[in-house]
């Protein structure tokens, strides 16, 4: 397993970074944690004139909170995102799913920067931070802009961020007083997610207050299920107001048919796991 | 994988038919696609195929296999590999147009055979992928028809 | 002199492996760890097309790419190359196409080989791959097993057909039985099912490596082998070199499960590569290439009929097979499913038996062996059908099975497929299975479950197997039409200081045998376990030898070692007598002491063997060395056998499967090392799962691997699988003095049908009748859609697997 060569360059800041982005002359390839991109290069799918390796530049890494606002570098590796106080206080789905993350080797390597920006509707990052309604903060040549997640990702692989831009931040409000679910559904533990679905709820008064669910890998893009979260609002938290309201966690969504599953069954999972995942966030959040 | 599409234009059939067989027209709205040779019946060209980190890119060539203006069908067959051996691609198109009032109906059958690593290592999305490419043509082609219309 | 105490006996004790010590801190040598000077490496040009006509090969542009010595095309080597080697023609018609290395005309898999690069570095190698450019004129792939039996489109037009042949083995013609057919027109009760035994891809960690030195008086080949001495004659035979002039030689080696019992193309192409070259080459594969280029497994579609009494007594067993090739037949392609042959009949005692095997081509890789080779097909379906005569008659599992096995007073017994198990206890076995599972009480929570109709429905899987170990006696592997025998040699070499070596013939690559071997050894000639060496897998070191394989390393090998250390004694004996000055008849052997019977007059084994070094005062006529060697070739294969028992936690509402428990009592007969055959049954244990539950090689219609990497090719890990519970009965082999009967397969063969019985005695309520493995969760699910829909017509055929790529 052997790339085809390439030139590399390890910039200590991101202005370097966006320097080396902006050559036009040569086709450049990010490097973050190196986890989906070295597969590539090493089975000659893709040949870069010039990678441009983030792992030297410290102001990518770590998370801090901004008023109510986590801010988690793009940089910070799953491990950290797993086991980092802040987010479990603040955003406890975002440390739950970021622990079911392949393998340990994976997870002290691998980034969730990497992982939004290479956007595998599969992978456990994109749905789970639509759920969380995270901002992503993308900085180019022209500046710095702000993107929702829900807009963020375009299709299979691709996001918004242009090739001379890198995303710096994920920005992720507080989520204190909510419960958590996650349900990721895999045959061998190692394996990307038939379908995975990430869900919060608030409680208020004995009943559910508002609702998150996202799905993932049950369209090119990770989404949210809206309908679900619309019919969980102001339900009572029981099995059967939850089972009525997640039974249309398909609607909408055009899953991919694989060796796994076809859609049919991807659909019908959809609607077991979104269930499963809103009770265990009632439960969580102390129902 | 065989897939289908059907769509309307609003341009005549005879007109469609003389855009379906303008290669010059037909290629380029394919994604990715350049050609870099036409010869009567017979074309070279490429298809550059970028997702995310994955890049490939298809030198190969085609034909008109079949053109038969009473019927209104045009089998278009189209084949290459992969510029590092990453593997072979190849597309037979039968397109059968017919008169839908002012317009013209398109019926489009696309059999697609795409072998190699990405294939072997898609996770079973080349299917999902090459679907979304040829809608990227048919409605490229869909377009420039009624732009023209 | 004067007699010390006793050693404790080696034999039984869970010593920990000789070799992990080296092994785990990296002072490993494999073949991909050979440098030598001037070395070259090699790089495959393989085809993506599964069939196709090479019109032309352009290797001007790689041959012109830095660092690249030579580029080889199957045009290059034609006359040189020979063809591939099958040894096992399992008929007299076999019908088989050339199997050239490289690829001279035509391919016919994808992933075969069209060309090689040979250049200064791995990279350059590497690089100059892809600036091989190769025209390809497409043909008609034929990749489904039951189309290419159908023979509408033929693989090989000059061979008239896709079947390559079809061997048949009859009781009635055999005298070991009945008439099959006049069993099942005389039935009370006759069930026939079909099963898919699916691909598999033998997943060894270390991938495939050769190196071959072509500087000294012999070629010597590096190889990642089970068998270095069936590699050396084979090499011999197909490209016609001395074999005097070849030494092969095995280094560590990570892995096989039957992957590496072969002779590869890509190991006869380093071996021509290093001949134009007359420079060392080294030729490593990726992950991805054994993926698509290295033999499968499996690959079947079993259809049984079983006739029955009403009370279950089992009358006649009738099995016809369709075996897939693949393109080529490898080294014993043809021979794996005939192996099965054997063992359809299982522990029972079937009255009639008949077997008929069609061996069929498609365009995929070829299968060969993987860990079983042909007797877990067997068994898998044997023991199926058992679960379903049970259900068609109303009875529990264990019922019908205790109903027809062999007694344990009726050993030895003749099998109606002409063996003769010499040994076994089914019924001790199975009651400790069923003790430790709690059999009972699990019985009671499936009740309650499906009355309460839990989401989570529980079924108990059982599996009673038995295999034929220790392949070995070389006059059945001649009646097979085996090109070789099953003899198996070894070595006893007296240093001078009383330390021991030991040279097997048998090839380790991951089975302890260093540790097993010295501890057979330490226990014969009462040395040290920590002074005996074990010595193999170096033609140059161990002369003769048939390798590793068939869990016959033990029972074969380990008796040849015993065979050599007797000699080694009774020649000492006759030293000792003179040194004792007492005649050799009065010389008692133990614990590494010779003494003179009825005195406490003695020697110990050291100094014996100094004596014969020094050579100074030895008996008349005496032949100054002790070192000895045996070639043993058994009577008669041994016979393992365990009950296997699997509770199967299935979510019904998602169709995904558990291992809740999992209960294993094996009669592996006595044991050397207890640690190791604990190891053996989990490794075993996991790879069966694996086929029931997790693995299957895809490939599409146009041939192309879908299951190309272990992101779609499963292979599970810790988190996936429950503690086993592992236990044994010993009932000791009466075929060989060590009463050992073979560990290497039994966890693979028996968990897969526990497994799978498990999943459908808890789905078998919503009427269905069988799930195709891998049991995927999609298959499970859609098959209780289709149960509940169509009420009975579930059976899992739909779902995951090819269907969906197919479409």
């Amino acid at each position: 397993m052997i790339p085809s060569a390439f030139d590399y360059e390890a910039p200590a800041t991101v202005a370097e970074a966006l320097t080396l982005l902006a050559d036009d002359s040569r086709e450049v390839k990010v490097l973050a944690g190196g986890q989906s991109l070295l597969p590539v290069l090493k089975l000659r799918m893709a040949d870069p004139e010039l990678v441009v390796s983030l792992q030297q530049i410290d102001e990518l890494r770590g998370v801090r909170m901004e008023d109510q606002t986590l801010v988690i570098g793009a940089m910070t590796r799953h491990a950290d995102v797993a086991r980092e106080p802040l987010i479990g206080a603040h955003a406890p789905l975002l440390a739950r799913a970021a622990a079911e993350i392949a393998d340990p080797q994976v997870r002290h390597r691998g980034t969730i920067g990497g992982a939004v920006v290479h956007a595998d509707p599969a992978s456990d990052m994109p749905a789970t931070l639509c759920a969380l309604e995270a901002q992503m903060q993308v900085v180019g040549p022209s500046g710095q802009r702000t993107v929702p997640a829900a807009e963020f990702f375009e299709d299979f692989f691709t996001t918004v961020v242009e090739e001379d831009e890198l995303l710096t931040a994920i920005r992720v409000p507080s989520y204190d007083d909510w419960g958590i679910g996650y349900e990721k559904f895999t045959r061998v533990a190692q394996q990307w997610p038939i379908v995975s679905v990430a869900a919060m709820v608030r409680l208020e008064g004995g009943s559910i207050a508002e609702a998150r669910v996202a799905l993932g890998n049950m369209d090119t893009v990770p989404v949210r299920a809206a309908g679900v979260e619309a019919a969980l609002s102001g339900a009572a938290p029981t099995q059967e107001a939850v089972a009525a309201a997640c039974a249309s966690a398909a609607e909408g969504t055009n899953p991919t048919e694989d060796l796994n599953g076809d859609a049919t069954y991807r659909r019908h999972l959809a609607t077991v796991l979104a269930r499963r995942a809103v009770l265990a966030a009632v439960a969580d959040a102390g129902a | 994988m065989q897939l289908e599409h059907h769509f309307e234009v609003p341009a005549s059939r005879a007109e469609t038919w003389a855009r379906f067989n303008d290669l010059e027209q037909v290629v380029p709205c394919f994604p990715g696609a350049s050609l870099t040779e036409v010869d009567g019946d017979e074309f070279t060209g490429s298809v550059k195929v970028k997702l995310g980190p994955i890049s490939l890119q298809y030198n190969g060539s085609g034909r008109y296999v079949e053109r038969d203006e009473a019927a209104g069908r045009i089998v278009i067959e189209a084949s290459g590999k992969d510029r590092r051996g990453n593997g072979n691609a190849g597309a037979t198109v039968t397109a059968v147009l017919t008169e839908a009032g002012e317009g013209t109906a398109v019926e489009v059958v696309t059999e697609m055979d795409i072998g190699g690593k990405p294939a072997q290592f898609g996770r079973g999305m080349i299917q999902s992928i090459s679907n979304k490419m040829l809608d990227k043509f048919l409605a490229c082609i869909r377009e420039k028809m009624t732009d023209s219309a | 002199m004067t007699v010390t105490e006793e050693h404790a006996p080696e034999i039984g004790k869970a010593r920990a492996r000789k070799e992990d010590a080296r092994l785990i801190t990296g002072r490993s040598r494999y073949t991909d760890n050979m440098v030598l000077p001037g070395m070259l490496h090699l790089a495959m040009v393989r085809s993506p097309l599964a069939r196709a006509r090479i019109t032309s090969i352009d290797t001007s542009a790689a041959r012109s790419a830095p660092g690249v010595v030579r580029v080889l095309t199957g045009k290059d080597l034609t006359g040189e190359q020979g063809s591939m080697p099958n040894a096992w023609p399992v008929t007299e018609d076999q019908k088989a196409p050339p199997h050239p290395a490289v690829a001279e005309e035509t391919v016919n898999f994808a992933g075969e080989i069209v060309a090689v690069v040979i250049a200064r570095s791995p990279a350059a190698a590497r690089d100059a791959v892809e600036l091989v450019d190769v025209d390809y004129e497409p043909l008609t792939p034929v990749v489904d097993l039951a189309t290419a039996a159908r023979d509408e489109e033929l693989i090989y037009p000059e061979l008239g057909t896709n079947h390559s042949a079809t061997w048949v083995f009859d009781s009635a013609e055999a005298g070991t039985g009945g008439d099959i057919k006049e069993a099942i027109s005389a039935a009370e009760i006759v069930v026939e099912r079909t099963f898919r035994q699916q691909r598999l891809i033998p997943a060894f960690m270390e991938p495939r490596s050769t190196v071959v030195d072509p500087t000294g008086e012999q070629l010597t080949v590096w190889s990642a082998t089970q068998i270095p001495h069936i590699l050396r004659v084979m090499l011999a035979l197909t490209l016609g070199i001395p074999e005097s002039k070849l030494r092969v030689i095995a280094p560590d080696v990570g892995g096989g499960f039957g992957g590496k019992l072969q002779v590869t193309p890509e190991e006869v192409i380093t071996v021509l590569a290093a001949r134009h070259t007359g420079k060392p080459c080294k030729y490593t594969e990726t992950r991805s290439e054994t993926m698509v280029g290295a033999h499968h497994g499996r690959d079947q579609i079993q259809t049984l009929r079983i006739s029955a009494k009403a009370d279950g007594t089992v009358t006649g067993l009738d099995v016809h097979l369709v075996a897939n090739m693949g393109a080529y037949l490898g080294l014993i392609t043809s021979g794996i499913p005939i192996l099965g042959a054997f063992m359809y009949n299982g522990i029972y005692k079937f009255p009639a038996y008949r077997f008929e095997c069609t061996n069929v081509f498609t365009n995929q890789v070829w299968t060969d062996a993987y860990r079983g080779a042909g007797r877990p097909e067997a068994t898998f379906a044997i023991e199926r059908m058992m679960d379903e005569l049970a259900t068609e008659l109303g009875m529990d599992p264990i019922e019908v099975r205790e109903k027809n096995w062999i007694q344990h007073d009726e050993f030895p017994f003749a099998t109606v497929s002409s063996l003769e198990y010499d040994s076994g206890n089914y019924e001790a076995a199975t009651a400790k299975a069923l003790e430790l599972f709690g059999y009972d009480e699990l019985r009671a929570e499936q009740t309650r479950r499906r009355e309460s109709g839990d989401v989570v429905q529980l079924g108990i899987g059982v599996s009673t197997f038995t295999e034929m170990c220790g392949l070995a006696p070389s006059r059945v592997l001649g009646a097979l039409s085996y090109a070789a025998g099953g003899w198996e040699h070894a070595q006893v070499r007296v240093l001078p200081t009383g330390k021991v070596e030991v040279v097997t013939g048998v090839s380790p690559h991951g089975q302890g045998h260093v540790t097993s071997w010295s501890q057979i050894v330490a226990d014969r000639l009462g040395v040290a376990f920590e002074d005996v060496e074990v010595l193999h897998g170096d033609t140059q070191v161990s002369q003769r030898g048939l390798d590793t394989y068939g869990s016959r390393s033990l029972a074969v090998g380990g008796m040849a070692v015993v065979a050599a250390a007797d000699k080694v004694i009774e020649k000492a004996k006759v030293v000792a007598a003179h040194l004792l000055e007492a005649a050799t008849d009065d010389i008692e052997f133990s614990g590494g002491q010779f003494t003179v019977r009825g005195t406490d007059q003695g020697v110990g084994f050291g100094d014996v063997a100094f004596a014969v070094f020094a050579a100074h005062d030895l008996p008349d006529g005496f032949e100054p060395s002790l070192d000895s060697d045996a070639t043993y070739d058994p009577e008669n294969f041994s016979f393992p056998h365990g009950t296997h028992l699997a509770a199967m936690e299935v979510d019904t509402e998602t169709g995904q499967v558990r291992v809740r428990k999992y209960v294993c009592v094996d009669d592996v007969g006595n044991v050397i090392n207890p640690m190791i055959v604990d190891g053996q049954v989990h490794g075993g244990l996991a790879q069966g799962i694996a086929q029931a539950l997790f693995e299957e090689a895809v490939y599409d219609d146009s041939g192309t691997l879908l299951t190309g990497s272990f992101t779609e090719y499963l292979v599970p890990s810790a988190p996936d699988l429950p503690s086993f519970t592992t236990d044994r009965t010993v009932t000791p082999s009466t075929t060989n003095a060590l009463g050992v009967k073979g560990v290497g397969e039994a966890g693979t063969i028996a968990s897969t049908p526990a497994i799978v019985n498990g999943v459908l005695d808890a789905i078998r309520q919503f009427g269905v009748s069988d799930v195709e493995m891998p049991c995927s969760p999609s298959r499970v699910w859609h098959a209780i859609q289709a149960a509940r829909v169509g009420s009975g017509a579930g059976t899992g055929h739909t779902g995951t697997g090819g269907e969906e790529a197919r479409r």
